[in-house]
């Protein structure tokens, strides 16, 4: 269904993931390979115990599995990768096979996507959003630069949500229940998944809408076992191990602070600009303020996140505020009649709202957001679905580049997230009109994308020494200004899904 | 013919190219996706910005000579250069200790050097510091190192590729010209050199383009100062020397004011030379140094193992133990100058034919003249002169490549044999996975062997193509697999050597017999389309 130019663009984008080889890693390279290495050397009862390195395996069991499973191919290629007291061991064969795992693990997205195509009927606008989706800048930064399996993980996603959209309801929920014990921030789009198996697959209605109550339970036991089944092949052995409280512990780490090192660009970025501006404001007019909390801040140490003058946010806080900003996703679901598309709108708006609102959230996980959107407009989107998604696709994305802040990794960001800028603008066509993005988006909405190049330049260009008095300004700047877009985007796209 | 007249014939030949190579290689077909897309604004950045990123990634790569002291490789060589021209006067940059690295390429690299090592004291003059600097290879300082061939790449390489290929002098369609920009840009043979290897031949290279691009707009004095500041950033552009000497002339014998031109030329050469080289003027002593630094006859036939005529003759006959050097110079000057003599005698006869002012095909013919020319005269330099370097192989692609659209199936074919016969130089570097990365690239985006829809290639061609390719795949797969034995540990060389040799020389005699018949097939297809039209 791809056409031999997508192949090819494809292909080009492999060449230049293995090029990106030597480029900086962060420190989940050495928690990966920690992690390959206990999952081979230790019998599976320790792996949730083992604290040699301080990077314990703290990712549901499905993912220690894959990690076991990727061992016995490293054990071949370089027998030292796998040697548990072997911390921090980053050979360059280390590094090539790591980073071959990323690169063949994604192609679970490609393949994804590819029946996401085929369900749309593999027109060229599909075939577009599906290219560049899969060769998504994000996905380069945090994957082949900074090291994480995302690529895999959404590809899981994508394939879930395209089983829904093919009308594979149940497979579609088991996929969901095994990506969970892949990774549990998926968590965060439970809820729509929850309410559209309900009301799309386990309720079933006779004729003149007399609900079926033999065959809706029927289905509803279906659903039930099969998840059931999927979390008992994965968390039984261990539970039966009597480990339970050890995996919760693990899992949920509930000491870390409000906001990331770096502000993730959402509502709590926001709520700290306001802070600061307020403290301004104090001092100029002389009212009392939380002096300490204000140098702190200041100072850059924003990894606890204290404020000087609005009130501190608990993590209870951040929950009701994240279930109530997924209201519209529920709403969304409830309210309207139930069809796939709206399906993985609610899924878009679920994880918009935990990334806007949640306790702790990572920049990264803006690709959450990201990629189902990505995925709608393989479907086919509007004019102002593909607005949003421009926007949002434009600061999430550039939202990412703090996250590689050597200077060696300058080019890299700049002409990877260019390139694929110009090439969605112009590509993306919305349906009907055939318009692309760049010809939908207002005056202000361009003003707003092309200003990410000023910014480039202050705060990734400029020496850092301009900001000696205010380190915090530059990562202030990009998270403020990202989050405007992503809430102006998330503001737009309720309205499009629910108006 | 009037303009307007030829500029709709122009529309109507662009418009057939179109419709009858709907598909030529691979790389094309981005391309025409972008003009379906009416996207045609972005092709332009996105080739540029694509090629940024490529250089840069290879960049992240082995260099040579990387963390192997005492001598390290080509990278400290230019890194040492740095440290000595900003701290010594000019008058000692080419006798300061030559043992270590001393100075052996024109002035207009020492000046290159002097400028980025200024750059480079004013960041952290721990980079160059006089001595104390040896063999540095911090983070830091390798990303300068890198940084300052990029930055000389674009400035100088990367504009005269885009304005030639802009030049609307051949009717190809709108994706073929992109296609070949984006190609060009792409070489792989320059890239893994220049942000691999790490040396500026972009540089060099770059100013021959210039000088190309400014004889295709008729600024021949321009022309002539490009080329003088090729040849005084590296030697290696005497090459080239003897086309565009011939092309020169012939052009002063061409025109109503040739002496004018010829004394303007004159000029302009002397003026180039004498400023390059005005800090050593005065000093007979000091010009003489720098002769010797730059031509080191003494140090033989060749060095390392080179795709070329002596080196393959070597593995039968040991002329180097044979002959004494000065035979060797004298039998190896009369061989180069044989084997360029034809093309350029050739040129010279040609464009001196074509007097005052010349409707575009013409221009667009003699253009190509001197393209093939100087792939002739810098192949048979590469193949038969003295002291060449495997890295020399680049000189004869520059030319080819701006041929790219007459001679598509010959240009890919000779970058892939090109790209082959600098594997051992790579291997050592550590560039394997750039190479492997590039070579299937190149193989896939625009070579044949995977594209039987280019319909211009020949079936022989076709297949001879097939079996080379799987010819420097097996010897790729021997060489990884299977250890040489005792008694020939550099058998796996000498193969790619004498196959690169032998596919070079075949690469000559074809583009010999490509200029000698351009004219002749020039006016066939002329006729052929005569014909077309009156039907």
């Amino acid at each position: 269904m791809l056409s031999a130019n997508d192949l090819l663009l494809v292909g080009v984008g492999l060449g230049v993931k293995l090029l990106l080889m030597p480029a900086y890693h962060s420190t989940d390279f050495e928690v990966h390979r920690n992690w390959l290495a206990l999952t081979h050397s230790l019998p599976m009862r320790l792996w949730y115990y083992e604290a040699r390195s301080e990077w314990t395996l703290d990712y549901p069991p499905f993912f220690a599995w894959f990690e076991w499973a990727l061992s016995q191919a490293a054990r071949l290629w370089d027998a030292r990768i796998v040697d548990v007291n072997n911390l921090g061991y980053a050979a360059p064969s280390c590094v090539t096979f790591q980073r071959l795992t990323v690169i063949g693990s994604e192609l679970v997205l490609l393949w994804a996507l590819w029946r996401a195509v085929r369900l749309a009927g593999g027109s060229v606008s599909a075939r577009t959003a599906a290219v560049l989706g899969f060769l998504s800048p994000g996905l380069v930064f945090v994957d082949h630069v900074h090291f994480q399996y995302n690529g895999f993980l959404l590809g899981l996603l994508v394939l879930s949500l395209t089983l829904a959209m093919e009308g594979r309801d149940l497979l579609s929920g088991v996929v969901f229940a095994v990506l969970l014990c892949f990774k549990h921030i998926f968590m965060y789009i439970a809820p729509a998944y929850f309410v559209y198996l309900l009301r799309h697959y386990c309720v079933v209605y006779r004729p003149r809408r007399r609900l079926d109550v033999g065959a809706s339970a029927a289905r509803l036991l279906a659903l039930a076992m099969a998840v059931v089944l999927v979390f008992g092949v994965v968390l039984g052995p261990f539970v039966a191990l009597g480990q339970g409280p050890q995996l919760l512990a693990r899992l949920f780490p509930f000491k870390r602070g409000l906001c990331h090192a770096y502000w993730a660009p959402n509502a709590w970025a926001l709520y700290s600009l306001a802070d600061r501006v307020l403290v301004v404001i104090a001092r100029l007019r002389g009212t009392h303020y939380a002096a300490s909390a204000a140098a702190a801040a200041t100072r850059g140490l924003i990894g606890d996140s204290v404020f000087a003058v609005l009130p501190a946010v608990p993590p209870l806080a951040t929950f009701v505020a994240t279930l109530a900003a997924q209201l519209p996703a529920i709403a969304l679901l409830v309210l309207r009649p139930c069809s796939p598309v709206r399906f993985v709108q609610a899924v878009v708006l679920c994880a918009y709202a935990s990334f806007l609102f949640g306790w702790h959230v990572h920049e990264k996980a803006v690709l959450l957001i990201l990629v189902p959107l990505g995925l709608l407009l393989v479907a086919g989107p509007t004019r102002r679905a593909l607005r949003m998604f421009a926007v949002a696709a434009v600061s999430g994305y550039y939202s990412l580049l703090p996250l590689l802040f050597g200077v060696q990794e300058l080019p890299i960001k700049a002409t990877v997230l260019l390139i694929w800028v110009l090439c969605a603008l112009v590509l993306l066509k919305s349906t009907g009109s055939g318009t692309s993005a760049w010809q939908c988006l207002s005056a202000l909405e361009r003003a707003y994308i092309v200003g990410h190049v000023p910014l480039f330049v202050l705060t990734e260009i400029t020496p850092a020494s301009l900001f000696a008095r205010l380190p915090f300004l530059p990562l202030a700047m990009v998270s403020t200004y990202t989050a405007l877009g992503l809430v102006y985007s998330w503001a737009g796209l309720i309205f499009e899904y629910l108006c | 013919m009037a303009p307007k007249t030829r500029a709709q014939t122009r529309l109507k030949a662009e418009t057939k190219a179109t419709a009858s190579t709907a598909f030529t290689v691979p790389v094309d077909s981005w391309f025409q996706f972008l003009e379906n897309q009416s996207a045609q604004e972005i092709a332009l950045p996105v080739s540029l910005l694509f090629a940024i990123l490529v250089r840069w990634c290879i960049s992240l790569h082995g260099y040579s000579g990387m963390g192997n002291p005492p001598m390290f490789g080509d990278y400290e060589a230019q890194r040492h250069w740095m440290e000595i021209t900003t701290h010594l006067p000019p008058s000692k940059w080419y006798s300061y200790d030559l043992k270590y690295w001393g100075l052996d390429y024109p002035p207009l690299t020492a000046f290159q050097s002097w400028a980025c090592g200024y750059i480079a004291s004013l960041i952290n003059p721990a980079w160059v510091a006089l001595g104390r600097s040896r063999g540095i290879e911090t983070h830091a300082s390798k990303l300068f190192m890198r940084a300052t061939v990029l930055a000389l790449d674009l400035a100088i390489y990367v504009p005269a590729v885009v304005l030639f290929f802009r030049l609307k002098l051949v009717s190809v369609s709108w994706a073929a010209r992109q296609a070949s920009i984006f190609t060009v840009l792409l070489q792989p043979c320059l890239l893994l050199i220049d942000h691999g290897h790490f040396q500026y031949n972009s540089v060099m290279l770059g100013f021959l383009m210039w000088a190309v691009y400014f004889a295709a707009r008729e600024h021949y004095v321009a022309m002539a100062i490009a080329f003088c500041c090729a040849l005084m950033f590296k030697q290696m552009a005497l090459y080239y020397a003897p086309t565009i000497f011939f092309f020169l002339l012939a052009k002063c014998f061409q025109r109503r004011h040739g002496f004018v031109l010829f004394v303007k030329l004159g000029l302009a050469v002397i003026a180039t030379f004498s400023v390059m080289l005005l800090p050593w003027i005065q000093s007979r002593s000091q010009l003489e140094q720098i002769l010797v630094r730059v031509f080191p006859v003494a140090r033989g036939l060749y060095e390392d193992k080179v795709a070329n005529v002596w080196c393959a003759v070597n593995v039968a006959v040991k002329l180097r133990s044979i002959f004494e050097t000065k035979y060797l110079l004298r039998l190896a000057t009369a061989a180069t100058s044989l084997a360029f003599a034809p093309s350029c005698i050739h040129l010279f006869i040609v464009v001196r034919r074509y007097a005052g002012k010349q409707p575009a095909e013409t221009r667009a013919n003699v253009l190509r003249l001197l393209n093939y020319s100087l792939v002739n005269s810098s192949l048979a330099f590469f193949l038969f002169s003295f002291q060449v370097h495997e890295k020399s192989i680049l000189l004869p692609l520059a030319p080819a490549l701006l041929l790219i659209n007459d001679e598509s199936w010959a240009v890919n074919w000779f970058v892939q044999v090109a790209l082959f016969s600098m594997y051992p130089l790579l291997f050592k570097d550590g560039l394997n996975v750039p190479y492997a990365v590039l070579a299937v690239g190149w193989s896939v985006l625009r070579s044949c062997p995977v594209c039987p829809a280019d319909r211009q290639t020949p079936r022989i061609v076709f297949v001879l193509q097939w079996l080379t390719t799987l010819a420097m795949v097996a010897l790729h797969a021997a060489h990884a697999f299977v250890l040489p034995p005792k008694a020939l540990p550099d058998i796996y060389i000498v193969l790619n050597v004498i196959f690169s040799c032998m596919m070079f020389v075949m690469f000559l005699v074809y583009f010999n017999y490509r200029q000698f018949t351009l004219l002749s097939r020039s006016s066939k297809e002329k006729a052929q389309l005569g014909k077309q039209k009156s039907e």
